[in-house]
């Protein structure tokens, strides 16, 4: 149950706050961790904190973030997707192929735009009207998407107008400022109607349904949505490389799910937040860069990381359990 | 917030004022190469996937020229990261690299215009880039390395042709469709089997470079085609599926071209077969690693250094094979490299 922002007096404004400190128990572990990481990063690397430095790193950590808030949004409402890798493929190719063309800039975003938008509009009505597992529509979805991908651009290549890559990802935060507004306009969605079904959708369909919610359209709304913020994902990546490459995505798919287990979003809906989920992904792009600077070998590395999500998963059951 | 603006418009400067002193004396020096990077030199080494045997083994070949580095005082530290497979995970490893002020990144790409962004801020830093066998489309790099795989086909289809007396029947074994080593592979061997129209071509196929799926493949192939005179085999570890899968039926071993997958070599020598075979050198680690270091010491460095491809035939394979020992089983026995090798190739001879 979200509750949301209101200008109606003091009294509803401390309610607000109370209300998301609550909602931050279970992930308060993981914030302490991803805090400790952030202070260890500036530590080994005090070039983090001029522009350039902080500019590099949440360009890394931005298509990340996206995508899991991407699959957050669908296991809020019960679902998941696997097509999430694909779909950022898709939305770097068709960047990259349109926006040097006469489409533009403006013409290409656009296009990126309504694709995502119509595959997972798409895919949300299959898994959601025809009653399907959203698991095995998604899963070959991501073949459709990913073969569409490779149809556009058989081998990597494309290019994106220079100007837009050095906006993008060059030496200034655009993308940091990007991801505040787009957590803005997320916050927005859940003063709607249908981002207020949203949660109650997940958690317990049937009573929703049952209370006038409108289900089945906010379970669309959000494949949708997840569709929109994953071709981005993939917009940005085509900027930041300055070029379209097929298969770019694939590892999105599955750190876009870690990321989001790790911010406590639960599998079977209605379960989590969206800071939770974000936290999960700045965790993971955060462990890449601390563990080189920290000088591990690869083998280690892998050894490290696995240990760090078990601990940030396990820290607030291990409170739970004392309590 | 203030002090960061001042910081980098700071570094903006110092960068300004490097780029100007770096025309004077950018003349005699490598792509990258400013001249401010003094010995002993850090290299990162940015692989793109740790675990296949061939990399395993290149990474051995480069870990060896490190130490001799290390010995001759040029290097003192080497980083290693594995990107996994991950594209996006390597362009963050090269990120760090650079803000770790590393000397020289050698690099294996994820894919082939992906890094190309952070390669250019890599090259802008002065930082010495060898990219060698899986390449990026950019020229901010210092050299790019690698074998020639047009040729690979060319002199793999020359030598099958030969051996068949310019006529005859052929299987073409390649690798997985729409990699870019496989086509050129192909490609290369098109234009002499075109010149020979009396090699017909009875079947392709397209595989993982592996044995089991081409071992499958050329078996169910020799059910419908009882008359083969030779297996042009692209790629190492197809060569071995397709020696066992005709001996598993009883079949007379044919003319074979293939790879030096210690398999394969050693099935050669068992079965008496008339092979072909060449490679794409582990040493390719090595070489890169060296090859940095001399653009850091200010050596001349071509934009693009083509290896000659090490042939293996059988006059040679005995040479290959009593060395097989020093190589795992399911690895590939390189041809032996020393300094002396390094140095003629960089002369370009």
């Amino acid at each position: 149950m979200s509750v949301v922002p209101s200008n109606s007096g003091q009294r509803t404004g401390r309610l607000y706050w109370s209300v998301q400190a609550g909602r931050n128990v279970g992930v308060r572990g993981l914030f302490l961790v991803v805090l400790a990481f952030i202070v260890a990063y500036g530590f080994l690397f005090p070039g983090l904190f001029t522009m350039a430095g902080f500019a590099k790193f949440t360009q890394s950590w931005f298509p990340l973030a996206l995508v899991a808030m991407a699959q957050a949004l669908l296991m809020l409402t019960g679902g998941i997707s696997l097509a999430i890798g694909a779909t950022v493929s898709l939305g770097a190719v068709i960047a990259a192929t349109t926006m040097v063309g006469p489409l533009g800039v403006a013409g290409g975003s656009a296009l990126v735009a309504a694709t995502g938008l119509g595959i997972g509009a798409i895919t949300g009505f299959i898994v959601v009207k025809l009653r399907l597992p959203a698991i095995v529509v998604t899963l070959a979805g991501s073949f459709i998407i990913g073969g569409a991908a490779l149809l556009i651009l058989p081998r990597p290549g494309g290019a994106m107008p220079e100007w837009l890559s050095d906006l993008l990802a060059g030496n200034t935060p655009a993308a940091f400022l990007l991801l505040v507004v787009v957590v803005l306009l997320w916050k927005l969605y859940l003063a709607t109607p249908l981002g207020l079904s949203l949660y109650a959708a997940g958690e317990n369909p049937v009573g929703a349904y049952r209370s006038g919610v409108p289900v089945d359209a906010a379970r669309i709304a959000a494949y949708a949505l997840s569709g929109l913020l994953s071709t981005g994902a993939g917009l940005f990546v085509a900027a930041q490389t300055g070029s379209g490459d097929p298969v770019i995505g694939a590892a999105f798919t599955l750190n876009s799910i870690a990321a989001a287990v790790l911010g406590g979003i639960g599998f079977l809906g209605g379960q989590g937040t969206m800071r939770g989920a974000l936290a999960g992904s700045l965790l993971l792009s955060l462990m890449i860069s601390v563990m080189f600077f920290l000088g591990f070998t690869p083998v280690a590395q892998y050894v490290a990381q696995g240990l760090i999500i078990i601990g940030a998963v396990a820290l607030p059951q291990f409170r739970k359990v004392q309590r | 917030m203030k002090l960061s603006y001042f910081a980098s418009a700071s570094a903006l400067c110092l960068g300004l004022a490097l780029s100007f002193s770096a025309t004077s004396a950018a003349e005699a020096a490598a792509n990258c190469i400013k001249g401010d990077r003094k010995a002993p030199y850090t290299i990162g080494w940015a692989n793109i996937y740790s675990v296949p045997t061939w990399m395993k083994q290149t990474q051995g070949t480069l870990e060896a020229q490190i130490e001799d580095l290390k010995k001759q005082g040029l290097v003192d530290k080497l980083v290693i990261t594995d990107a996994q497979g991950d594209a996006n995970v390597q362009i963050q490893q090269i990120q760090s690299m650079i803000d770790s002020d590393v000397d020289a990144i050698i690099l294996i790409a994820g894919s082939s215009t992906a890094p190309a962004r952070v390669l250019a801020d890599a090259c802008a830093k002065g930082i010495a880039i060898i990219n060698f066998d899986s390449l990026v489309d950019t020229d901010q790099v210092t050299a790019k390395v690698n074998t020639d795989s047009a040729q690979w086909g060319e002199q793999a289809a020359k030598f099958l042709v030969e051996q068949m007396g310019g006529k005859g029947n052929i299987l073409v074994l390649n690798g997985p469709a729409g990699v870019s080593v496989s086509d050129d592979r192909r490609k290369g061997a098109t234009p002499v089997l075109e010149a020979n129209p009396n090699v017909k071509i009875l079947a392709e196929t397209n595989t993982a470079y592996n044995v089991a799926p081409a071992q499958e493949a050329v078996t169910s192939l020799l059910f419908a085609n009882p008359e083969i005179d030779g297996i042009l085999s692209l790629g190492g570890a197809l060569s071995a599926g397709a020696v066992l899968a005709l001996d598993k039926q009883g079949r007379t071993q044919v003319p074979i071209t293939g790879e030096n997958a210690r398999q394969f070599l050693e099935l050669w020598k068992e079965k008496d077969l008339k092979g072909w075979a060449t490679m794409q050198p582990n040493w390719l680690g090595a070489f890169a690693t060296w090859l940095s270091v001399q653009a850091l010491e200010g050596k001349d460095v071509p934009a693009f250094v083509k290896i000659p491809l090490p042939v293996i035939d059988n006059a040679n394979i005995g040479d290959y094979l009593a060395r097989a020992a020093d190589f795992p089983a399911d690895g590939y026995i390189y041809s032996p490299y020393d300094q002396a090798l390094f140095e003629k190739i960089l002369a370009g001879k």
